[in-house]
């Protein structure tokens, strides 16, 4: 009766290596884990950095037409702006800032606001309320914040002369920052 | 008949019966899908980029429709996969919408794991098994019953010592 004695010793062989692999599945997970970098949100980063920028083409609350592709040549910035969203409506006189600060520079930007998720009426009321005349994007389908990839605002991009995504900024924004941002990519791009 | 030859038949029908389920699960999906078909599943895959919880399907909001649009815009162009058209939306608002793992990187880990498991499983079933037969076949044989009648020997020689 030697065959249970034989398992045994065979099953007591095995054990170690069954305990081995185990520690080394756990001590993988571990080192996963710990290096996985935290859900924060990303605001600097994109797919499209370096790539044409997106088609956009729609219309402004005054009725005009607005093609992105067109405004090669200058330097433009989209802020995707919401009336209800509160960073919004702290940015703006920022960017009421920037804009001024804009038009006194030979190669200015010039500033699109994009409205995502609001009503027409509603941004229009807010800007006769609180200044900035700059352009108004509408984007009554959202497909230019899918374009651009954009869930959250304020979000801000800055698109070169020659179309080329250079920028994103996916938090609130001061004119300073714009500006400074603007200048070394200015001059990165010669 | 050995007993590893009369268990064989409920084998092989286990192994038909799991097969035909696989391929009847597998066939069932190859049917050609309508546009409105192929938006559905592919923002069924999809999360909702501003709330938690839901998938692009599901949501009511601003965002999860546009992204339905854009879907639906590339769907009618009838030149991009469901693959294609996932990456695309993953590029732009980054891996968080996707709410089925990729099968690369790191995030394949969650399919290998599971499936380690279970081959684990399984072979560690097969060695307990393999143990138990092991145990249930063993009959004595002679060796073992001459170390018995000499165990049982000694034990009455010791006994009757110890009466006189």
């Amino acid at each position: 009766m030697h065959e249970p004695a034989t398992a045994g010793r065979s099953g007591r062989r095995l054990a170690p290596f069954v305990s081995l692999g185990a520690a080394v599945v756990l001590a993988a997970l571990f080192v996963v884990l710990a290096n996985s970098k935290a859900d924060k949100p990303d605001v600097t980063s994109s797919f499209l950095y370096g790539k044409p920028a997106p088609a956009v083409v729609s219309t402004t609350l005054d009725g005009e037409t607005f093609d992105l592709s067109r405004r090669k040549g200058s330097w433009v910035v989209l802020n995707f702006f919401q009336s209800t969203c509160l960073p919004c409506k702290a940015e703006h006189p920022e960017l009421v800032a920037f804009v001024a600060q804009q038009a006194g520079i030979a190669d200015g930007a010039e500033l699109y606001t994009v409205i995502k998720d609001d009503s027409d009426a509603a941004v229009a009321k807010w800007f006769a309320d609180n200044g900035g005349d700059w352009p108004i994007v509408k984007d009554d389908d959202g497909s230019i914040a899918t374009a651009f990839g954009v869930a959250k605002v304020p979000e801000t991009w800055i698109i070169d002369p020659s179309g080329v995504v250079v920028s994103r900024i996916a938090t609130t924004i001061t004119a300073d920052f714009l500006a400074t941002d603007l200048e070394q990519l200015r001059q990165a791009y010669g | 008949m050995t007993r590893s030859l009369k268990r064989w038949p409920s084998w092989v029908l286990l192994v038909l019966v799991v097969g035909g389920l696989l391929a009847v699960g597998a066939a069932r999906d190859a049917a050609p899908r309508s546009p409105k078909e192929r938006v559905e599943e592919i923002s069924k895959r999809l999360a909702c980029p501003i709330c938690d919880g839901e998938s692009v399907f599901e949501s009511r909001n601003a965002d999860s429709q546009a992204i339905r649009i854009e879907i639906a815009r590339q769907v009618d162009t009838g030149t991009v996969s469901d693959d294609q058209i996932i990456n695309f939306i993953e590029q732009r608002f980054g891996s968080k919408v996707l709410l089925v793992p990729r099968a690369t990187g790191i995030d394949a880990l969650v399919w290998a794991l599971p499936v380690a498991a279970l081959v684990c499983a399984i072979v560690g079933l097969g060695f307990a098994f393999h143990r138990w037969n092991i145990a249930a076949d063993t009959i004595p044989d002679d060796a073992d019953r001459e170390l018995v009648a000499a165990a049982l020997a000694g034990d009455a020689d010791i006994g009757e010592g110890d009466g006189s």
